[in-house]
């Protein structure tokens, strides 16, 4: 019974093994197939992908679209990230970290870019422009794009801090806008005496990245710094960083700014501050259209200026802003170029703003007729942005942000001393760049 | 263990009967039991049902306050969306094909693997067995960063062997525990007579000892597919491509983590429809689930 | 043939049915932890470009003075402890009353097993919109009942969220304590219940002296897996808080995640990786002493 049961096994085998060699065949057949007809197809149009968060599409659809047309041999493929900018931060992180990244080109936060260009994911595109070609973009958006001397995103939108007033009851106490941390305390103490507003100064006191943007302003309005990106070295034990600290808890021991303030974000402060609760609010320009709207209390009661800042001290407003940048592993790197020229050229950038009021990031446009029309209050939001303080471009900005995060809310929440808390931050932080 | 060969709830059926109260009337058991009973089915459903009652409200009862628990307006628009605006559809089938090849793998490797381990002497059992039981304890945030290098290097990014592989070896130290101990009770004689007959070791698996342990695969696979359907820290990490990612993944970015706009309306349908094959499994194999767990569990 | 050779055929056999399985693990478990124990001794980050420089115990150094991740730490104590404990409770309770008779027993003891057969990240889902802050439903029934009157925002206080994500982790997992004490109970004899109610026992005391005694072993080996699981949690609090609000949820699985796929901090990720591994080892080390102790004493009853 047994032989003839091996011989049967044997002939299925061979068998198999005769289907099997049709299937390789087959397989052979279609990938060399694949492998002619797909490049074929694809010369004819390139797509570049990039990725971007969701609430973003309205304002680039148009944009893709003109580009599309006037472009036949390119098409932009949106994909649609999660809402939050770092949840869309982490997608372009762990998609190029995968090395097999489905994007070519990167649509960047300005605190994203030593991060990308340190792990060497974006091209280089100091050769292709000029430094001409960057005249007309704001200095602070444009220093954002570089890193260890390459550049590598072109800037189209900014964002700076300031400090928004109620010009109204500043008129009727017949004070001048605040220039000095003291000033600012003085006439927020005096107003709040008056009983017309609760409040005098509400800023960002939430342990997150807004947190640290809003104390680098105040760090350097008060002569200190936080890191220097040259020579690593930290500067958040000085005197004059303990200084800043203070004055952020000064404001709320004088009850200038309520308690809460320790858990705002910017829109906590903006609401409170738009309901006519305060006297001075720190927040970003995307507040001003918001604070000036039909609905809001105080509307046409506000004005803007920069920051204020110590005694013989210059102020700071913190930059922000998004640009574009090509993927290093991009498979076309001449149409992405074209793509990110015409993106952030002067016509796309009057388009972007005119139809969602984004700051662009050319000078030229914060005069341009057709935008002062329609937004009143541009040409002084340059006076602001052109003072924007960077925060440190180094390729480990986001843990050392942390670390800052973390020790500023211990000591606004009193759970350390400012000096005890300041020293702390400075000590983990030169562990971090590996110079303590 | 005896849990194994009887069926459980026969088993407890006669303690039960036995533990009746003998005098009839009134006693706090025969009242307390079944309210307890009730609210643990109360306890155990409520959230489940709270989203699917979500995932079929309109938008404007969503989002009311009072809360609105007895809708009387329905709709199927969030389902629907999921499958417009998202490739859902491809979610479900990359759940599914990861979940299913790496759960015949499993049982393909971890089968065999357990059956040496019951029956053959091997040296090294021991420590091997031990191996298998402690593994099971680590935490997958332990694999990921070394795994993460694997995948780079040998340039498996977005590519479903990326899960595949990993979902395989998390789902092996399970499938041996309970193997193994299928295996330790099925009689010897049959395979001794086997031998006897001149079988090989490797017929005598195929036809004998295989159409006998199909059972025992199947409460195994149903463990192994349950538990590759739900990873995800694997899947967010080794897979960043939108039509290759599974429901698990794809629906907790749905959600995204911002304040503004969050689409409650289509979470909630994803979790219902990522939820489902789960929950028919659930009802159809209650009983070999619970043999399978406490056989993995216990054994040890 | 020699029974030395069939030995050794057999052995043979053996070896080859268990090496493909062998292997994957290797490639699976043993490699990353091996790894991670020679990453860890070189800094691989964003500082170096990604090139890994040797830099000794720097990593460890580093760890020791890191606020975060001794913040992590006590907040994955925090969450272990109370959520293997409250789930050990509950699922006795559970198992107790499953143990019992009534009718639909069937159909509840299935339902019973629901929450641990679902996907841990679509559950943290649900709760998140139970847990919301607007429009939630644990609100909306505290404002009901009057205890509120604005919504509380759960995720969003430090010891609410906290609270929030160990809720859900009992729900998820209370119900796989519950099978594994309840085939525990059913391999209690009845005879013994029934010895000690003759003695006069009451129904509090027999569960002291029998039941517990005699489920000691599951429940601790319960405990252990659970221990285990909960100690490296990270979908859960990964989709309901992102270990927010201000760090206070992050246990250190969520940590090591973000130093590596964040911060790009490999070296470091990989001392946070060994580190988490030598305390998972002791724990395991500890609950098996008293397991083996436990089994003594057990065997030591049984044979009085």
């Amino acid at each position: 019974m047994k032989p003839p049961r091996v011989l049967r096994k044997l002939t299925t085998f061979f068998q198999k093994l005769r289907r099997s060699r049709f299937l390789v065949l087959w397989i052979a057949g279609l990938v060399l197939t694949l492998l002619v007809v797909v490049p074929a197809f694809s010369q004819q149009t390139v797509t570049l992908n990039f990725l971007i968060g969701a609430p973003e599409r309205p304002t680039w659809e148009p944009v893709i679209r003109d580009f599309e047309a006037t472009h036949p041999g390119i098409r932009l493929n949106f994909v649609e990230g999660p809402n939050a900018t770092n949840a869309v931060e982490d997608l372009y992180t762990s998609s190029f970290l995968l090395g097999s990244s489905p994007y070519d080109l990167v649509y960047m936060d300005i605190v994203w870019v030593p991060k990308f260009a340190a792990a060497g994911w974006l091209t280089d595109l100091s050769d292709k422009v000029s430094d001409a070609d960057l005249t007309d973009f704001l200095e602070g958006d444009v220093a954002g794009g570089r890193y260890q001397g390459g550049l590598y995103r072109m800037p189209v939108r900014s964002d700076a801090g300031m400090l928004y007033y109620r010009k109204d009851l500043l008129d009727q106490a017949g004070l001048k806008p605040p220039e000095t941390f003291a000033e600012l305390l003085q006439i927020s103490q005096t107003i709040q005496k008056s009983d017309v507003v609760p409040w005098g100064y509400l800023w960002q006191g939430r342990q997150y990245e807004g947190a640290a943007a809003m104390f680098v302003e105040v760090l350097a309005g008060s002569g200190g710094f936080w890191i220097d990106p040259q020579t690593k070295a930290v500067g958040l034990d000085r005197p004059e960083s303990v200084q800043a600290v203070k004055f952020l808890l000064e404001t709320i021991q004088t009850g200038v700014s309520p308690r809460g303030v320790v858990t705002y974000q910017e829109e906590e402060a903006r609401r409170l501050f738009q309901s006519g609760a305060a006297v001075f609010l720190r927040n970003w320009p995307y507040a001003w259209p918001l604070a000036n709207a039909e609905d809001s209390p105080v509307k046409g009661k506000i004005a803007i200026k920069p920051m204020v800042h110590a005694p013989g001290q210059e102020s700071a407003a913190c930059q922000g802003g998004w640009g574009w940048g090509i993927a290093k592993t991009t498979r076309h790197p001449k149409e992405a170029w074209e793509a990110v020229q015409y993106l952030t050229s002067i016509e796309t950038q009057r388009k972007v703003t005119l139809s969602t009021g984004y700051l662009p990031a050319r000078r030229s446009l914060y005069n341009d007729p057709e935008i002062v029309r329609t937004y009143d209050f541009f040409p002084a939001m340059l006076n602001v942005l052109e003072n924007a303080a960077l925060r440190p471009p180094i390729a480990q900005y986001a843990q050392a942000s942390d670390i800052l995060q973390r020790y500023l809310s211990a000591a606004l929440t009193r759970q350390m001393t400012p000096e005890r808390a300041m020293t702390a931050a400075a000590n983990e932080t030169r562990r971090l760049l590996g110079t303590a | 263990m005896t849990t194994i060969d009887r069926p459980l709830d026969a088993q407890a059926d006669e303690i039960a009967v036995a533990k009746q109260p003998p005098k009839p009337g009134f006693s706090w058991q025969r009242l307390g039991v079944p309210i307890a009973a009730f609210l643990i089915a109360v306890f155990c459903l409520a959230p489940i049902l709270w989203q699917l009652l979500t995932s079929i409200k309109v938008n404007a009862d969503i989002s009311a306050v009072p809360t609105v628990y007895f809708p009387t307006r329905f709709t199927l628009n969030h389902y629907t969306e999921l499958f417009t605006r998202r490739p859902f559809l491809q979610y479900v089938l990359n759940s599914f094909l990861v979940s299913i090849l790496s759960t015949l793998l499993a049982l393909g490797l971890g089968a065999p693997a357990a059956y040496a381990l019951a029956r053959m002497r091997i040296p090294g059992e021991k420590a091997v067995l031990a191996g298998v039981l402690i593994v099971t304890l680590f935490p997958y945030i332990l694999l990921f960063l070394g795994l993460l290098e694997v995948v780079r290097a040998l340039g498996l990014g977005n590519n479903y062997l990326a899960l595949i592989i990993p979902y395989t070896a998390i789902n092996l130290p399970l499938t041996i525990l309970v193997m193994r101990s299928f295996f330790q009770q099925l009689p010897r004689d049959l395979e001794d007579a086997a031998k006897v007959d001149g079988f090989n070791t490797w017929q005598m698996l195929t036809q004998i000892v295989l159409p006998m342990t199909l059972p025992a695969l199947v409460t195994t696979g149903i463990l192994t597919f349950i538990s590759a359907w739900n990873e995800f820290i694997f899947a967010l990490t080794f897979i960043t491509r939108e039509d290759m990612k599974t429901i698990p993944v794809a629906a907790a970015q749905l959600g995204g983590a911002s304040i503004f706009e969050i689409p409650y309306g289509p979470i909630a349908a994803a979790t219902v429809l990522g939820t489902l094959p789960l929950v028919i499994l659930v009802l159809l194999f209650q009983r070999k689930i619970v043999q399978g767990l406490t056989a993995g569990a216990v054994k040890g | 043939m020699t029974t030395d050779a069939i030995r050794q055929r057999e052995q043979r056999t053996g070896w080859i049915l268990v090496t493909p399985a062998l292997l994957l693990l290797l490639l699976v478990f043993a490699y990353p932890i091996g790894r991670a124990f020679w990453e860890s001794f070189f800094t691989k980050n964003l500082g170096s470009e990604l090139q890994p420089v040797f830099s000794g115990v720097e990593n460890y150094t580093r760890m020791a003075f890191d606020g975060r991740f001794w913040g992590s730490l006590r907040n994955t104590t925090i969450f272990t402890v109370a959520s293997v404990v409250l789930e050990l409770l509950i699922g006795m309770g559970i198992a107790l009353v499953l143990n019992q008779a009534f009718r639909g027993r069937g159909a509840i003891r299935t339902i019973a097993i629901l929450p641990w057969a679902l996907p841990t990240a679509l559950i943290a889902l649900a709760w998140t919109w139970i847990f919301n802050d607007q429009y939630g439903v644990v609100n909306d029934i505290l404002r009901r009942l009057g205890l509120i009157e604005t919504g509380i925002n759960w995720l969003g206080e430090p010891t609410l969220a906290m609270i929030a994500v160990i809720i859900a982790d009992v729900w998820k997992t209370t119900p796989f304590i519950s099978i594994l004490l309840l085939a525990g109970l059913q391999s209690i004899s009845n005879d013994l219940y029934e010895a000690h109610a003759l003695d006069g026992a009451t129904a509090w005391q027999s569960f002291r002296q029998i039941t517990l005694p005699l489920l000691m072993p599951q429940i601790l080996i319960a405990g252990l897996f659970r221990f285990a699981q909960a100690f490296g949690i990270f979908d859960l609090i990964a989709v309901m808080t992102g270990g927010g609000p201000g760090g206070a949820t992050e246990t250190v699985s969520l940590y090591v995640y973000s130093t590596v796929m964040r911060y790009l901090d490999f070296g470091y990720g990989a001392a946070l990786v060994v580190v988490t591994f030598l305390l998972l080892v002791l724990a395991v080390a500890i609950a098996n002493f008293l397991l083996s102790k436990l089994r003594a004493r057990a065997a030591g009853v049984e044979s009085r």
